[in-house]
Parts: C-alpha cells; structure tokens; sequence
C-alpha cells in the first residue's frame, strides 16, 4: 500500500511531437478532496485520464491505492474509479434515465438497488422515466454524474462537473460531493468554478503549461 | 483507414474530380467485363490506382476486412452449392463454373473497395467542396456528397470517446459472442442519438452562415483543372461508359432475339 | 430609432409540446445593446434567443403567436458547443472563418478582407492556416465567434458561449462581444451565471418558466 488514493510520479507526457505534461509529481490521500485549476491546456484532463488508463504516460508511474495503472484495463479500474467526464452525452444510451444510471453498477455487478436514491439525491427521480435525449443538455449532464456515483467509487474524478450549470444545479453536484466526501471518498476536480472550488475542495492544485505551479489550501 | 490521409501524390494534386473519374471508370469497367481473366485486369488497375494515390498501405486492412467476409460467401454460395460439382479437393466437392462466377463477382468487389477507398484518402473534402463550388454546383448537393464521403471519419473520432466513456462504466470489450453483441448498444446508440442531438445546432449554424439564401456561392480557392486533367477524365470514362453501354446493348438484343426466336 | 427586434405578447410552443416553451413576451432589443438572459434549465433562454433572431420556428417548427417584428438583416447565432457548429467543409480556420461570407456570394476579396478582420478581433489570426479539427475546445470556440462576427450580423445571439473556455478566455470573449455592441450591432447572451459577465451588461432579462419576470440592470444574484 503507497498510502495514496492516487499518485502521479514523475509524469511526463507528449501529444506526438508536442510535450503536454513536465515531469508531474502528485499524491492524493485517502479522502482528499482537491481541486485541479489552471487554464485549458495546462494538461489537467491528460492527468485524470490516466487515472483510469485511457492515456499512459510517457514516463512515470500512476498509482490507484495499490493497483498500478498499466497493469490494468479501464474496465477494471472503473471498479475503483468512478470518473465523470466533461461531456456528459457520449455515454447515454439507455430508454430511461433510471436504466442508464443503472448500467454502471449492473456492468460492476453491484445491482442496482441504490440507483432511485441516487435520482432522488440529483432531483432526477420525477425525469426518471423519460428517455434522456428528452431532457435538456445541463440535466443529461446530472443523469451522467448520477451514473458514476451510482458506481459507487472509492475515488471521484470529475472533469468540469459544473460546465454550464446554473447555481441551483450547481448546489446539487455540491451537496452530493460533500456526503460522498463525509463517507471517506476521495474526490478531485477539474474545475473552472470558482465557487464549487470554495464549497467542496481543502486543497487546490494550479497547473499551467503541463507543469504544477502551486499546490495550496483552499480556506 | 478509412477517410481522408493527407498526402502529396499525383491524386491528392490533381483536381478532385479526376480521382472520382478514375473510380468511375474502374466501377464501370468492373461491370462491364465477365471473365476472371478480364475482372483480373480490372483488379489490378484499381491496385495502380491505389499505387498512384501512394494509399495502398493505408486501404489495405479496411478492404480486406471489407471484401473477405463477402468473398467467404461467395465462395460457399457459388464454390461449393454451384452447379456441377466435382471432387476438386479431396472430400470437398466444389463447382468449377460456381468458382468462377465467385470470382467474378469477388474480383469485382475488390475492384470497387480499392477504387472507392483511395477516391477517399485522396481526395480532401475541403477541395472537392472547392471544386464544386467552383463548377456552380448548389450547395445542397455539395453538403450531401461531401457529408457523406466524411460520415465514417466523423463517426469514428465519436465512437472512440464513447468507447472510452462506457469502458469507465466497467463495459469489458471482447468476451464471448453474446457479450459482444450486448456491448453493441451501449456503443451504436449514443453515436446515433449523439450525431442526432447534433443536427438540429448544425442546421441553425449553417443557416446563420446564409447556405439557405441561395445565393451563389464564392469560391474562394478553386482547384486548378488544367486541360490536360479533363481530357484524362474523357479518356477514362469514355471507353468504360461505352462498354459499358455495349454490353447492356449486346445483352438486350439477345434478349429481344430469344424473345423473336420463342415467337417464331 | 427602431428596435433591432420586437416581441410583443409572444407566445411560442415547440411542435408536439404539451406547455409554451415561452409565454407572453414583450421585449425591445435595440442597437448597441448588450443584454443578458437567465433562468434555471428549462425556463426558454435558448427558446428566448431562437424566437428572436427568428430562427424559430422557421427551422425549428412550432407555433408563434403574438407579434414579432424582426429588422435584423444577418442575426447571427453561436451556441456553447463549437464543434456542432463546424461546417466540416474546410480544411483551413481561414477558410471556416470566410464560409458565411463566401455563402452570400460576396467578392472573393471582399471575402478574405472580412475572414482577416473578424480573424484579427478574435485573437485567432496565428490560427488560420490550422485544420479546425486540430483545435482545442476554446480555440475552437474562438473560430465559431469569428466566424459569426464575419459575417457583420446587426443581431447576435450566443447560447453560453463560454461554456468550453477557461476564466481568462471567457473575459475576453465576454469584453470582445461588448465592443461588438458598443459598435452598433446587439446582442443577446443566454448564461447560466450571469456573474462573469454582468460587468459588461446594460442589461438583464431573467426568464421563468417562459416568462420574463425581471427586465433591468444586472444586479447581484439572489439565492431563490
């Protein structure tokens, strides 16, 4: 055990000839919550993605608890990472809301028994029934986020979970990352907002240009 | 690969309609002709085709995944359920006049994927649209073209963040048979309903842009067309446009012989 | 001096819709105005935004009812997601940038004079020779702007057009679409948080279940 939820060591990186990530060097602990801020570009979403081998890195080591990334297929990491993309769209597919959030747990074998809580906990319990095309694209983006943590993941990552989202759903994403955090989850976020930064985040890491600039508390 | 490959060959520089000419003749001719020997010429016109655009390497594995499903087919259906069958190899009796109908017809499916495919990933739809635009063609008919021969590169940069996105949902890929076929919705669904949700921004987008008023539209970088490209395409076509013709001429007045001879 | 557009009473449904997406709106955009529409989900921003530079429901179907009078020449429209807005018909972001243009059938320096202008406002004039597949999802939301902005639209709408850019990028889009206006042409900005962009703003409309039920000055965001 590294003692880690997740743990980046000496990260390097390139998009072709283009080095996107410097030599990043980060460990999160069991129940953090952190914040990733920096501008678009600054190689904050390559970071996540390795979290659930969608990208290996170039050089370096990435860590989930004791799993070592490379040894594992995204599939199986989804069992420990629940990982909430920035658009929402690209996973819905199912006739109902309710039976897509279900798919998640169904694939992890984990029933679906916990999934109209969920839906109540993100005020989907009244579109449950509905075809999620039906609804508008800031709700398909809830029923998306309803979906991973109805995997039920020990480590959250989440990329823009608030992107176009106004203050009231906005307070949703943010009393569901606070339970989850006062269970033990360990949460980071890719965030632009500064106010679900504030709410939800103890420590904040800036990225820019593919390295960490600074590494802070959040008051 | 399927889709565009950018490139500097003689395909890729020449005006976009004289690949598609190319092609043209190649489908043609690959109907015109009947015998393996002559589908074999055609064949192998289609592979210098493919030479010429320097896009062998890159259509090779989408052919074959293509054409080789097919040819097993046509091997069974004509090889080994053809007329006359005969012992040919060893238990397996095959039908010598069913293998060469398979291979026609096989030939010609080659022909046609390799043409097809290098008209693809040498002609760039930003200069086709030129091209047209150029030639006065209305814009609608240029979006339809051009949208389709683009659809599977679109498509596929799609599909792969949606494979992503439900393999972190703890979908497994491969596995047996049926759970492939249960991984089919989870993966073709939010593609079509995704590149549905998308029409209704992209129609408003482009009406704002003026397509809809009418208007001729200015081209702004039309490709050269040298004398020399439209009598190359003449030169193609015509000679396959007219076997074409003559065998749909030769196979109609033999129709209407035997229908005078039954008459008689 | 006339209102670029005027609603009167307007009531509009979406085909097959059980409830009005908008009810009994009645609102005056006039030129050189910067106005900002809010409202939770599903309170008809975007509806507000189509209805008005008469998009709907010519493209979209449904039924209007009341009076629009619409004297924009060229509205323009920019939604949050730029890559639905892509035509996928050029190559080059020059060539993006120029096809609204190129569509009126404009003189092909006329043409390529508006592409580097609007190119040039948007800070995307390194980006013009680059394939617009190749582009990140702010830069790319810079090229759709540019490519509205080319076009010298009297009326703009733009749907969260700041949803895939970072803070430092939506503040420049932000202050570039308050030039815009202040050059004469109006605009109307759908959000979800007018916060960032209230600075630049005359104006607020907030929306509610399809109705206007606050029309004035931005003021601070109180929790309902």
């Amino acid at each position: 055990m590294t003692g880690h939820a997740a743990r980046w060591e000496e990260i390097h990186h390139a998009y072709g000839a283009e080095d996107v990530v410097h030599g990043v060097s980060l460990g999160v602990g069991p129940g953090e919550s952190v914040a990733l801020t920096g501008p678009n570009g600054a190689g904050k979403t390559t970071l996540t993605r390795m979290l659930v081998g969608l990208v290996r890195p170039r050089a370096g080591r990435v860590t989930v608890g004791d799993w070592d990334v490379a040894a594992r297929r995204p599939d199986e990491l989804a069992r420990r990472v629940g990982y909430a993309f920035q658009h929402a769209d690209l996973q819905l597919f199912a006739r109902t809301i309710a039976a897509d959030v279900a798919f998640g747990p169904r694939q992890l074998g984990i029933g679906a028994d916990h999934v109209p809580g969920v839906l109540e906990e993100l005020g989907l319990s009244a579109v449950a029934g509905r075809h999620p095309y039906d609804v508008p694209p800031p709700v398909r983006k809830l029923v998306a986020l309803a979906g991973v943590l109805a995997m039920q993941p020990g480590l959250l990552v989440l990329d823009e979970p608030t992107g176009g989202f106004d203050r009231a759903l906005r307070e949703t994403v943010v009393a569901a990352l606070r339970r989850r955090l006062a269970t033990g989850v360990t949460v980071i976020a890719i965030s632009h907002d500064p106010e679900l930064v504030r709410a939800v985040a103890r420590r904040e890491v800036v990225m820019e240009q593919g390295r960490i600039v600074a590494d802070r508390d959040v008051e | 690969m399927i889709g565009f490959v950018p490139g500097d060959s003689p395909l890729h520089r020449a005006h976009p309609y004289t690949p598609l000419a190319a092609a043209g003749a190649l489908l043609l001719a690959a109907f015109a002709v009947g015998t393996p020997a002559a589908i074999a010429a055609v064949v192998l016109a289609a592979l210098v085709f493919a030479v010429v655009g320097r896009s062998l390497a890159a259509i090779a594995r989408p052919t074959l995944v293509l054409a080789l499903p097919t040819w097993a087919l046509l091997l069974v259906l004509h090889g080994v359920l053809g007329p006359e069958p005969r012992g040919l190899l060893g238990p397996l009796s095959l039908s010598e006049p069913g293998l060469t109908r398979a291979a026609v017809l096989g030939g010609r499916i080659a022909a046609i994927l390799v043409a097809f495919l290098t008209v693809l990933a040498t002609v760039s739809p930003a200069r086709l649209v030129e091209a047209m635009t150029a030639r006065g063609v209305p814009f609608g008919r240029t979006y339809l073209l051009v949208s389709t021969l683009t659809l599977v590169p679109r498509m596929r940069e799609r599909a792969a963040r949606i494979l992503e996105a439900q393999q972190c949902r703890g979908l497994r890929l491969g596995g047996s048979p049926l759970a492939r076929l249960r991984a089919l919705g989870p993966l073709v669904l939010p593609l079509v309903l995704g590149a549905l949700a998308e029409v209704d921004e992209q129609v408003l987008a482009l009406d704002a842009r003026g397509v809809t008023r009418g208007a001729r539209r200015t081209a702004l970088d039309p490709p050269a067309d040298p004398a020399a490209e439209r009598l190359l395409r003449w030169a193609l076509l015509a000679p396959a446009a007219g076997a074409t013709m003559y065998k749909l001429g030769s196979a109609v007045a033999a129709f209407v012989a035997s229908r005078a001879v039954a008459g008689l | 001096m006339k209102p670029v557009v005027r609603l009167g009473g307007a009531s509009f449904s979406y085909p097959g819709a059980a409830v009005p997406a908008l009810r009994d709106v009645s609102i005056e955009i006039r030129r050189g105005e910067l106005a900002l529409v809010t409202g939770p989900v599903g309170a008809g921003t975007t509806t507000l935004l189509l209805v008005a530079a008469g998009f709907a429901p010519r493209l979209t179907g449904g039924t209007l009812s009341g009076e629009r009078d619409l004297l924009a020449a060229r509205p323009g429209v920019v939604f949050a997601t730029p890559w639905t807005q892509l035509t996928g018909l050029t190559h080059t972001v020059r060539g993006e940038v120029a096809f609204g243009p190129a569509a009126h059938g404009l003189p092909r320096a006329d043409v390529l004079e508006a592409a580097e202008r609007a190119m040039a406002d948007l800070g995307i004039a390194h980006l013009a020779a680059r394939d617009p597949a190749t582009l990140s999802g702010g830069e790319l939301q810079r090229v759709v702007v540019a490519a509205a902005l080319a076009l010298e639209p009297d009326l703009l709408v733009l749907d969260d057009p700041a949803a895939e850019l970072d803070p430092a990028a939506a503040d420049a889009l932000y202050a570039r679409l308050g030039r815009f206006a202040a050059g004469g042409a109006a605009v109307l900005l759908a959000t979800p948080d007018p916060g960032p962009v209230a600075a630049i703003a005359a104006r607020m409309l907030a929306l509610e279940a399809g109705r206007i039920v606050r029309d004035g000055p931005p003021a601070v965001a109180r929790p309902s």
